[in-house]
């Protein structure tokens, strides 16, 4: 029964060979998520509609044009027919129609074409915006579509309002709306436009009140052209200016680095004062608002910088009630390593972030504002978009300076079906960020932009999937020959520091991660950059002593990390500040203990027997202890003493005999280590929870979901009142399950399997094993009940309670 | 990667490093749109405002030279975002043109309808302007001139400004260089201003910023009017210009409390210029007075506000400002540049110093503890009574006392700001006291003593600050001063600047009360000078009271 031709997809793609299957099977790897059984399955996916939409959506205008052409070209149709039907070189309709058909989206030969179902439904009714045809019914139209050229001649006379409806119709749209469409007419009684055409036959009355445009009329109209303005080719980019290819590199990795700043210093100033995780999850305004102080950058650069470093790793929220956005471990291990590598590792995040840092603080139109680091900053065509968005600027020539909007222009060209007002304004989010990231400059990619695109978009996700997503994000392996690109273009490290007279150091390039630290804790920041320029101050350096620096540990780092002579002034404020440094001493103590022989004092220092009081002479008359007075006063009685309380204001205080007693105190709280034991009835609740799901599927005759069960309402048989409290009690006595039909206050019916408690005055307690509680029913709701044996056989292999 | 000299930062400040070889050129090529912040020993810092680079594009420079240098000298990548924001800024630069039309008069107009809308939609604008003579142009009281260009420079939108200058009543002024010469740095500090047409010239004390005028009114061959700060400093100006000009006594007139002479080349004092009779300004006039073809501000950043108003109606006047330390702490340095004009040359002391046209200074804080007495009503004073009490301590008296007999060779100014610690000083010391009360004559009496070396040491108060040239004194002793005021530092350390015939080092003691708000106040002082390289020492008085060996605390090193 074999035939020449495939009669359906699943048949074309059974004789297709291995090659061209794996072919296809790459195109679309949603059909092979899960694999399908057999070639039957494969073929009934890739025409599922979501599956025949996906590939649409990855196909540019061109390919588009030819898949619409054979829809509007009738089924079956050829290849000829095809070619004949585009305005465009034919070797090119062949190539498109050869790849459309290794997608699967066309089957058959080439004289015998088809369009998967799938596809045609996201045509339209009118796919080409070509009509039905109507030959067959109207002898007119028969008539032109013998011979073509009989519309232009019927035409030649025909009033202006006429050929304005012709020429809507014959591309835009072949069907129109007007009352009375199939009036009788005739030529000589036609008055209106619309007349004047149905009465010549040009349109056709499909109903009562719609016109359509004959196939066989706008054909002849459109000189056979089943599809307009085709362009095989893409739009030009637009280079505005040719720059030296090594500038763009220079001033991408300006901004590279300038960006690594930003990340680093937001995240210093998290580490001081992290921000509160807000209720629905981000960021708050205020809090955004300050990190653009910080940054001193605009919210689009703040929120960036925020989102890339939160895809990094870099940030998260801990987990305290009070919870706040802090720097992870990982920061700490990404701050340790070079330069170039910290930069690809965020670059590369940026690139594949599912987050669009564009939307926060934009308010779409009725909702909240977008805060950073919410779920509503979330995009999951994000990664894409940036991809194919670059991927356009990765075919200019290095160096070159193209405008941004032929880029968007291109991009829309590659994915016409993927078009729409957000992708738009998220491409062009995506450049401004790429030359902020520092992957474009001058508005070109650069050497290392170029390098990063081209790494393999999966890499992520697969060192994910073989557990690397384990080791720290800050450890992350970074491509090399990403990093070998930028690595000789940012300022070298330096490990040393230049002292200058107004009281200031400035470190001419990066400056060792160590030395920064230490120098940052005795020095203000006053400006960064390719260098960092530190001022000390009174207020610096005593914070840096406050730090456990001494004044010997400052001198010694400043001549150690400084290439010039210190300067005097600097040693000077470093010395003067230490003098005064903590002249006032703050203490606890609870106690003190005075008295005017000072010899009495020193031997109460080495009595053994008050050791326990730890007293300390703050000076000569003066001791004191950290134990409360009593305790003072109870230990020197002990050690054959006659010490006096004394006041506030230095009276001697005397006490009546009184016992001590402490101030009210809450009861300590029971700190235990083991948890309460339960109680009975919390381990039978438990155990019929257990159950549940069990009974659930083993009980239901068929394997049934809520929602089969729903519509299959007939399980439980309806039975009078009568008989269901009869089962109930049988039940109530035997304890066992049974099903019941529930039909609830809001009318929704339902079965449920439930074990009866009590039974009184109308309502049934019982335990529910869908919801797992126990609850009441009414019994006026339940609508009949049935043991689980009669429905069920295998009821009997449940197990014996 | 090119070693370059220029590390450029993220707040577009510029830093500079001294020692490089290609550092003085790189310094040419930046300094038409950065301003010189600070010239410390090693790195100096250069900010790019956007005033700045709208100065450069109006002298010529557009954004592409202004990033070729940058990316020329830049020894790391610079930023792409600074580099947008250059050229961003500069654009904004010309779109609005202030012109004479010879219908209307003074005209704004515009290539972009659109900024011209927005300014003209900011209240500010609108009283400035009159009609609208078609979309893209708007007619400009001629008066307005001045304040129109401040407006639009606060809005971002910057006109520049065609209408050009007047060329004033012409006057022949020639050079007499028969007993000295111009130095390269005047010359081009005075064609700079000259090509410029208006603007401030910013030279250290002691540079010759009087030469730099007088060049100017060379090349300007018309009427001056000179306004300069007291009476004395007319006297000097006059006996300056008569030396090193052909002009004679009779073209140079003195307008001031005692005379009110108008000629070719006029001298007043700001005071008289703001005086008041009867609620308004009597001396006004004098800027009509003549067709004058140059106005000079002597000590521009004392420049007093009615002036300012003033100065803002006489746009179409060339203006020279002269300064040493255009900061104020007023904050409004910004007005000085759109009224007078942006600043055209600027040179850093050091540089100048390393020339040897003035003389190196060793400059000294020293710190004094007060006496626990003073240290008591010190701390249970009123906040506006600490500074006058830790500034005129006791203890400064014999810290001043053993300053003067370490430096027994030199010429001491003691300098204060309490009329009775510098009595007291002056009977201590037992030397003549200059202040507010001293009459103009006795004032140029002892002056002259000085000069001569009658008087070895003089004490002075602020009227000394400015203007005065004594090029004998060598050693300042500075013992209380108006609160943090930096300019005031500088200029009292310009006071002992002017080289000395034996090239010897000037001396410029601070005495700080140690502790105390006084100490504060010195720091915030000494930022200029910090800034300017002036690296500052910091001893005790007890190493200045009994010096280890040597003689002179100077001297130690």
């Amino acid at each position: 029964m074999r035939r020449d031709r495939p009669r359906s997809l699943a048949e074309d793609l059974r004789r297709r060979s291995d090659d061209e299957l794996g072919a296809l099977l790459r195109a679309r790897p949603d059909l092979v998520n899960p694999v399908p059984a057999d070639l039957s399955a494969l073929s009934s996916r890739a025409t599922t509609t979501s599956s025949v939409t996906r590939a649409l959506d990855h196909l540019d205008r061109f390919h588009l044009q030819v898949c619409e052409a054979v829809a509007a070209a009738g089924d079956p149709t050829s290849h000829t027919a095809i070619q004949q039907g585009i305005d465009a070189d034919p070797a090119l309709v062949e190539a498109a129609l050869v790849r459309l058909h290794s997608l699967g989206l066309l089957w058959g030969d080439s004289n015998d074409l088809h369009l998967v179902r799938g596809a045609h439904d996201t045509m339209g009714a009118w796919p080409g915006g070509l009509g039905p045809a109507c030959a067959e019914s109207r002898r007119g139209v028969r008539l032109y579509a013998e011979n073509p050229a009989s519309v232009a001649e019927t035409l030649t006379d025909a009033p202006q309002a006429v050929r304005e409806i012709v020429e809507r119709m014959v591309w835009d749209s072949p069907e129109g709306t007007i009352a009375r469409a199939d009036r009788p007419v005739t030529i000589e009684t036609a008055r209106s436009p619309i007349e004047w055409l149905l009465a010549r036959d040009l349109l056709v009355a499909r109903s009562n009140d719609t016109v359509v445009m004959p196939r066989e009329v706008a054909l002849a109209l459109r000189s056979g052209q089943l599809v307009r303005d085709v362009h095989t080719q893409p739009p030009a980019l637009v280079v505005k200016r040719e720059h030296d290819a090594a500038l763009v590199d220079r001033t991408a990795a300006g901004s590279a680095y300038e960006f690594l700043h930003l990340v680093e210093a937001l995240l210093e100033s998290w580490s001081a004062a992290p921000p509160a995780v807000l209720r629905s999850g981000g960021l708050g305004v205020r809090d955004l608002a300050r990190s653009v102080m910080t940054l001193n950058r605009d919210i689009p650069t703040a929120a960036l910088v925020l989102e890339v470093a939160y895809s990094t790793g870099l940030i998260a929220k801990n987990t305290d009630t009070d919870a706040v956005w802090a720097p992870t471990p990982a920061y700490d291990v990404w701050l340790a390593r070079p330069d170039a590598e910290r930069w690809t590792l965020l670059a590369l995040h940026w690139l594949n972030m599912t987050r669009a840092p564009s939307v926060v603080g934009q308010q779409p139109s009725g909702g909240a504002r977008t805060n950073a680091l919410s779920d509503d900053a979330e995009s999951p065509i994000a990664p894409e978009v940036r991809r194919a968005t670059l991927g356009v600027l990765r075919e200019s020539v290095p160096g070159a300076s193209v405008d941004s909007d032929s880029v968007l222009a291109v991009a829309q060209w590659r994915r016409p079906r993927r078009v729409s007002a957000a992708r738009l304004d998220l491409c062009r989010s995506m450049l401004a960020e790429a030359a902020i990231v520092g992957l474009t400059a001058l508005g070109g990619l650069s050497t290392t932009g170029r390098a990063l695109i081209d790494v393999d978009e999966h890499e992520l996700n697969r060192a994910d999937a073989r557990g690397d997503g384990r080791i720290s994000p800050g450890r992350a392996p970074v491509p090399p020959e990403v990093v070998a690109s930028i690595e000789g273009l940012l300022p070298k490290p330096v490990d040393h520091v230049l002292l200058q007279g107004d009281l200031t150091a400035v470190a001419p390039g990066a400056l060792d991660a160590k030395v920064a630290r230490e120098l940052s804790s005795i020095a203000d920041i006053d400006s960064t950059g390719g260098a960092t320029v530190y001022r000390f101050s009174e207020g610096s350096i005593r914070r840096g002593i406050d730090a456990g620096f001494s004044a010997t540990d400052i001198h010694h780092f400043l001549s150690t990390h400084s290439t010039t002579p210190v300067p005097q002034a600097l040693e000077y404020l470093v010395d003067d500040v230490a003098r005064r440094h903590g002249s006032l001493r703050v203490g606890v103590a609870s106690a003190y203990i005075r008295c005017d022989d000072e010899t009495l004092l020193s031997t109460l220092l080495s009595e053994p027997k008050l050791a326990a009081l730890r007293l300390t002479r703050l000076a000569g008359s003066v001791l004191v202890s950290t134990s409360p007075p009593d305790f003072v006063i109870e230990r020197l009685v002990d050690a054959g003493l006659a010490p006096a309380a004394e006041s506030m204001d230095g009276a001697v205080v005397v006490r009546p005999r009184t016992a001590f007693r402490t101030p009210p105190r809450p009861r300590p709280p029971r700190l235990t280590t083991e948890p309460p034991t339960p109680t009975g009835a919390l381990v039978n609740a438990a155990v019929k929870a257990l159950r549940a799901g069990e009974q659930a599927t083993a009980a239901r005759p068929r394997a049934m979901s809520h929602d089969a069960a729903a519509e299959a309402p007939s399980t439980v048989p309806r039975a009078s009142v009568g008989d269901t409290v009869d089962l109930i009690g049988a039940a109530l006595i035997s304890e066992e399950p049974i099903w019941i039909g529930y039909v609830d206050s809001a009318g929704v019916a339902s079965e449920r399997v439930v074990e009866p408690l009590r039974f009184e005055g109308g309502f049934l307690t019982a335990y529910d094993h869908r919801s797992g509680e126990v609850r009441t029913f009414a019994l006026a709701r339940i609508t009949g009940a049935s043991a689980i044996a009669t429905v069920s056989p295998t009821s009997t292999k449940r197990k014996k309670r | 990667m090119t070693e370059g000299p220029l590390i450029v930062q993220s707040d577009k400040t510029l830093l500079l490093e001294v020692d490089h070889e290609q550092a003085e050129a790189c310094r040419r090529a930046i300094a038409p749109f950065a301003e010189l912040e600070r010239s410390p020993e090693h790195i100096h810092t250069y900010r790019v405002t956007p005033l700045a680079l709208w100065n450069a594009r109006a002298a010529g420079h557009d954004a592409e030279q202004v990033i070729d240098t940058l990316l020329l000298y830049s020894r790391y990548a610079v930023p792409h975002s600074l580099l947008v924001d250059i050229a961003e800024t500069i654009s904004r630069y010309g779109r609005l043109e202030l012109s004479s039309s010879p219908v209307h008069g003074l005209v704004l107009r515009t290539t972009d309808v659109a900024v011209l809308e927005e300014v003209l939609r900011s209240k500010k604008i609108a009283p400035l302007v009159g009609a609208r003579i078609d979309p893209e142009t708007v007619a400009v009281h001629a008066s307005e001139r001045g304040q129109i260009k401040q407006a639009l420079l606060r809005l971002g939108w910057p006109a520049e400004d065609l209408a050009g200058y007047v060329d004033g009543e012409a006057h022949a002024i020639e050079l007499d260089e028969s007993s000295w010469t111009l130095r390269d740095y005047q010359r081009e500090a005075a064609e700079g201003f000259w090509h410029g047409g208006s603007g401030v010239v910013v030279l250290p004390c002691g540079a010759g910023k009087t030469m730099v005028g007088a060049a100017a009114m060379a090349l300007a061959q018309a009427t001056t009017l000179i306004l300069v700060t007291n009476t004395v400093s007319v006297h000097q100006w006059r006996s300056e210009l008569l030396r090193r000009t052909s002009l004679t006594e009779e073209e140079i007139g003195e307008y001031s409390g005692t005379r009110k002479e108008i000629r070719p080349v006029t001298i007043a004092t700001y005071q008289v210029m703001t005086t008041k009779r009867k609620g308004v300004y009597a001396h006004l006039d004098l800027f009509d007075a003549r067709d004058w073809g140059l106005i000079i501000y002597d000590e521009v950043h004392l420049l007093p506000a009615p002036i300012f108003r003033f100065t803002a109606d006489i746009q179409a006047r060339r203006r020279l400002g002269l300064t040493a330390t255009l900061v104020r702490e007023d904050g409004h340095e910004s007005e000085v540049f759109s009224l007078i004009g942006p600043k055209r040359y600027d040179a850093p002391w050091k540089d100048i110093e390393a020339q040897g046209w003035i003389a190196p200074a060793d400059c000294v804080e020293v710190r004094v503890t007060l006496p626990n007495h003073e240290r008591l009503s010190y701390a249970v004073a009123e906040p506006e009574e600490r500074y006058r009490l830790a500034a005129s301590s006791q203890a400064k008296t014999a810290l001043v006392e053993s300053l003067v007999r370490q430096h027994p060779d030199d010429h001491v100014l003691v300098i204060g700001q309490y009329l009775d610690q510098l009595a007291d000083l002056s009977e201590h010391l037992d030397a003549p006291l200059i202040n507010g009360a001293t009459t103009i004559k006795e004032r140029e009496r002892l002056y002259d003593a000085f000069r001569s070396g009658e008087v070895r040491v003089l004490v002075v108060s602020k009227v000394a600050n400015f203007s005065i040239d004594l090029p004998e004194a060598s050693v300042a002793i500075q013992v209380s001063g108006t609160f943090g005021s930096r300019q005031e530092e500088a200029q009292r350390l310009g006071r002992v600047l002017r080289p000395k015939a034996d090239g010897r080092t000037a001396h410029f003691y601070t005495i700080v009360s140690r502790d105390t708000v006084d100490q504060d106040f010195a720091a915030h002082r000494q930022r200029f000078l910090a800034e300017q390289g002036y690296a500052y020492r910091i001893v005790d008085a007890e190493a200045v009271l009994h010096p280890p060996q040597s003689p002179t605390a100077g001297a130690s090193e």
